[in-house]
């Protein structure tokens, strides 16, 4: 267990240090020249210098790397090239906001996905099981923007229930608001996320369920409640944890199209208008913070597995 | 427990016979059940008209082959199928007065573990891996007593798990299945279903998986179990010789149903169905080699399309075509003590004698070789070991010595069994022979050429004078190619062209007893049987010279594994191949082997003629191993004392100091732990034993 987890931990800080190369190397594969854009195509070579020289842009792209990352690691990602503030301040903004709405996705993924999983692996040939079925493939089929668009034409343009526009409510300061203004990005995320997760749990659920412990389970005389619950669901759910953590990981990530589609000010509309504008502090920024993020939840699953398998970790 | 009980059991020991009506009623029978499933091809009737009794106290053996619906009546009858082509179950299962089969499932389940209680094969499996040993235990108590507190239930599962011989049971209780060992295992899932002292426990298979030093524990404890609750037992397996040790009555499936019932001695002794006689005829015999097996003709019934008649008819040696065996259906008929299901009952026992008086079929002896032949296998010193990764780098920190020095020489037509517990590197071995495991050291000679310093195109071509037959038939056919394409695979590699491979498989399909108009079948439309004289046709392709033979009968019915048995001494006897045999069953070994060799730990024990490590075992282990084996003659079974090896094998990771096999030696002294005992010539034979001379004088059994 301790070497396991020890070796997961070398493992994260070496993905995380080739992702921030990768990170920074694309961003400088990009088109375009980040100070044109700035000045726009008419400044003069003296002008476009300057502002090459105020971004460090005229270093060697080796000393531009280490000098970047060699800050990062210190926590200052640079400035954003547009609006002159630390790019680490304008993503500390945004992540509350991104955090919301990744919790809310997440409980709604969970609220549908644990009971139509169950439902599916226990029922598959019943009525609702068949109707739940054709949910998963719908969920799965049905684009994210499509569905995101729908909820907004129909649940805020046409009945007015919700605003079309999502503004970032801090939950804590009214609760209300903020599950009115999150609701639907929410829902329209988690409509795909639960049908795949709902997927994974009922394949290793129905597996589980043909498993010879659980046989035993019924044998002793378990009620069967109890052997869904107690011996079924923790065997089921390890498949279905390292899925969550992905998506999970994608959430935080910033769910950029569907943050655009409902103009919420989360992190995936800040790289969504910071790559539009050439922004390559912001965008190299908020791209490592991501990816740091998503292996920081990888590492989490990791230790959650151990904890959830004895097999894992007592050896 | 009771003393009633107790003495019920006792007189039952003493007298062994049938239903005692002192006895009481029957704590468990099953009615007239019949299970059916859907299936593609069709309504397939596993079991079709299963009756039995089971008294308290008693232990009724139900044995048959696979197929036959010993396992799957009971668990239709405890409502634990839950495949949904599950398509009807019905007649009755009384438990007491009641039909569980009426039951609504949670009525049903508040008596299951509690009235009656399972005891499954395979028993690492039907754990739980996620819970902890003990909590899985108090499970069974708590879920029928509700008041029962945690720590009440903690002390109790302490006490169980120490009744079934689990050491340490304070610290075992929190552990978790995987840090058990199989038989250990075995022994906690026998502790749940003796934790509410259940009427009737069900064994299924309860030691199939299990070495037969720990098999022969478990048994023990099944008795103990018996004794402890008084319960009647219902014993559920394809081994006669467990079924012989251990029933106080028999019942014989076949078909969905019971084709004969009775007293234990009775059955093995008279049988009064030509089933029992002829299973027991195709059964190798650990206590006196027979010249050849004699098989049962053909396959098990498909339950698919089961005959209208009897389902033995097409196979059975006393029917000769008679038409009431193919028309009607016989019933049970009660006799004395049991039942048989056959039209002419008495000609069955005649069966068995016959077979008894029956010349050997000409057994022309390949004779003692008149001077010691180059072998056509020569393994000098081998060594194979396997790291042990651990740690953030996965270095390796230990080693498994899976084969540890190891010689041995297989001449041309002769047979070298080589027999051990799991884990003690046989199997290892003979991959080593063909280098499908890069050897660590040693030589192992294939007719003179260097397995070990091949190159890539000689290694091809020792491959192909040394072929494998592997254990599993099911998993070693491509299922993809037609059984005539797995066959022809070895032809192929070798440039023969298409027509010339037909003509090939054809030949080696009627070698092996299989119809040439089956070559464009898929294995799947195979039984294992059939599957694996597929193996052995595409083993022989190439001719070889030597046919390393890895449990190829384990996967196999009785019935049909004497016809494998069979059809292997039938080819040495042609081709003069000499076979290197792999097996756990000493009973298989000493029917086919000329040679023996027992492995421990990576190292053989003991090695010589069948008859010397039989008949005259030197080495403690061989011994002991001996003792275990149950053997399929209840007859005087009270008389054989035997003390079964304690605990598990050691890990080969770290072996034992000196001589590997001294922790669980009976004779064990210090000299042991020092000095490791060379493999030396003793009476006739080699034995690795520094008291080899002396284990001779000691009684025939380990005294407890």
């Amino acid at each position: 267990m301790y070497g396991h987890l020890v070796r997961r931990l070398l493992q994260f800080v070496v993905v995380l240090l080739l992702g921030s190369v990768a990170v920074w190397g694309f961003t400088f594969a990009l088109p375009g020249d980040p100070a044109t854009v700035l000045l726009g195509a008419d400044a003069s070579a003296a002008e476009l210098a300057a502002v090459r020289a105020r971004l460090g842009l005229d270093e060697s792209i080796v000393g531009q790397y280490l000098s970047w990352i060699g800050h990062a690691v210190t926590g200052d990602l640079g400035a954003s090239y547009y609006s002159g503030q630390p790019v680490v301040s304008d993503l500390f903004d945004r992540i509350p906001a991104t955090v919301q709405l990744a919790g809310f996705a997440m409980v709604l993924t969970l609220l549908i996905a644990v009971p139509v999983g169950i439902t599916v692996a226990l029922r598959p040939y019943s009525v609702v099981g068949r109707v739940l079925q054709g949910y998963l493939t719908a969920g799965l089929a049905v684009p994210t923007f499509w569905l995101g668009l729908l909820l907004i034409i129909v649940l805020a343009v046409r009945l007015r229930w919700l605003p079309a526009s999502s503004d970032y409510v801090p939950l804590w300061e009214n609760p209300a608001g903020a599950l009115s203004a999150t609701i639907l990005p929410a829902a329209a995320i988690a409509v795909h996320t639960s049908s795949v997760t709902a997927r994974f749990l009922a394949t290793s659920l129905g597996e589980v369920m043909g498993k010879d412990y659980i046989r035993t389970a019924r044998a002793k005389g378990v009620p069967e409640r109890d052997v869904i619950r107690r011996h079924a669901l923790r065997n089921a759910s390890l498949p279905t944890v390292t899925v969550v953590g992905l998506q999970l990981g994608g959430f935080l990530g910033g769910t950029v199209v569907i943050e655009a589609v409902f103009n919420y000010p989360g992190l995936g509309r800040l790289l969504y208008t910071a790559i539009g504008e050439r922004d390559y502090a912001l965008v190299q920024g908020g791209v490592l913070f991501v990816v740091a993020t998503f292996l920081l939840l990888n590492l989490l699953v990791d230790v959650f597995y151990a904890v959830l398998d004895p097999r894992i970790r007592l050896t | 427990m009771s003393g009633a009980v107790n003495g019920v059991t006792a007189h039952r020991d003493a007298t062994s016979v049938a239903p005692d009506p002192g006895a009481g009623p029957p704590v468990l029978s099953l009615r007239d059940l019949v299970v059916e499933f859907a299936t593609p091809a069709g309504v397939v009737r596993a079991v079709n008209g299963m009756t039995y009794d089971v008294f308290g106290g008693e232990t009724l053996g139900v044995v048959g082959e696979t197929g036959s619906g010993k396992s799957v009546s009971v668990l239709a009858a405890l409502g634990l199928i839950s495949t949904p082509n599950l398509r009807r179950v019905t007649g009755e299962v009384l438990l007491g007065d009641v039909d569980l089969l009426t039951l609504p499932t949670a009525e049903l389940r508040r008596r299951l573990g509690r009235d009656v209680a399972m005891v499954f094969q395979d028993a690492i499996s039907a754990l739980n891996p996620v819970r902890r040993v003990g909590d899985q235990i108090a499970e069974a108590l708590r879920v029928h007593d509700r008041t029962l507190s945690s720590t009440a239930a903690r002390a109790r599962v302490v006490e169980l798990l120490g009744l079934v011989g689990v050491p340490h049971p304070v610290t075992r209780h929190d552990q978790y299945p995987h840090q058990f060992s199989g038989g250990m295992c075995q022994r906690v899932m026998i502790a749940m279903a003796i934790a509410n002292r259940p009427k009737v426990l069900i064994a299924d298979e309860p030691t199939t998986a299990l070495d037969v030093s720990v098999q022969a524990q478990i048994l023990n404890l099944l008795r103990v179990a018996r004794q402890e609750t008084g319960a009647g037992i219902v014993l559920i397996t394809h081994d006669l010789g467990v079924v012989a040790e251990t029933a106080d009555r028999v019942g014989v499936t076949y078909g969905g149903r019971i084709v004969e019932s009775g007293d234990v001695t009775r059955i093995f002794t008279r049988p009064r169905h030509p089933y029992t006689a002829a299973l027991l005829g195709a059964l190798p015999r650990l206590d006196s080699a027979s010249d050849r097996l004699l098989p049962i003709p053909g396959q098990p019934p498909d339950p698919s399309e089961l005959p209208t008649g009897c389902a033995f008819a097409p196979r059975c040696p006393i029917s000769r075509g008679r038409a009431v065996c193919t028309e009607a259906r016989p019933e049970p008929v009660p006799d004395g003590s049991g039942a048989s299901a056959c039209h002419f009952p008495d000609e069955a026992a005649s069966l068995l004698t016959a077979q008894a008086d029956d010349p050997p079929v000409d057994q022309d002896d390949p004779g003692e070789p008149d001077n010691d032949p180059a072998p056509v296998l020569d393994v000098h010193d081998a060594v194979a070991r396997f790291p042990v990764r651990s740690g953030v780098f996965a270095r390796a920190c230990a080693w498994v010595h899976a084969v540890d020095g190891v010689s041995l020489r297989v001449p041309a037509g002769r047979t070298l069994g080589l027999v051990g517990e799991s884990g003690c590197g046989k199997t290892t071995l003979a991959r080593l022979v063909l280098r499908l495991v890069e050897p660590t050291g040693g030589r192992i000679l294939v007719d003179g050429d260097d397995v070990g310093k091949a190159g890539r195109s000689q290694l091809r071509r020792i491959r192909r004078r040394a072929q494998m037959v592997f254990q599993d038939p099911y998993a070693s056919l491509n299922p993809r190619l037609s059984v005539g394409d797995n066959v022809a695979e070895p032809l192929r590699l070798q440039g023969l062209s298409r027509g010339q491979r037909r003509g090939q498989v054809a030949d080696l399909f009627s070698r092996v007893g299989l119809r040439v108009e089956h070559a464009d079948r898929l294995p799947s439309e195979f039984s294992g049987g059939q599957r694996q004289r597929v193996a052995i046709a595409r083993a022989l392709a190439c001719a070889p010279g030597l046919l390393i033979l890895d449990e190829p009968v384990s996967a196999l019915d009785v019935s049909v594994q004497a016809q494998v048995l069979n059809l292997l001494a039938d080819l040495q006897r042609e081709t003069a191949m000499a076979y290197l045999f792999v097996s756990h069953d000493l009973a298989v070994i000493r029917q086919v082997a000329d040679e023996v060799a027992v492995m421990y730990l990576g190292r053989i024990v003991e090695s010589g003629s069948v008859r010397r490590v039989y008949d005259d075992p030197r080495h403690p282990y061989t011994r002991a191993l001996l003792a275990s084996v149950p053997v399929p003659d209840p007859v005087g079974r009270a008389d054989r004392q035997r003390v079964p090896l304690g605990g598990d094998v050691p890990s080969p990771v770290n072996p034992p100091s000196g001589c590997r096999f001294r922790t669980r030696c009976p004779i064990a002294t210090d000299r042991c732990a020092a000095e490791e005992p060379p493999l030396r010539p003793v009476a006739g034979g080699y034995t690795a034993c520094h008291f080899a001379e002396e284990t001779v004088g000691l009684a025939p059994e380990v005294p407890a």
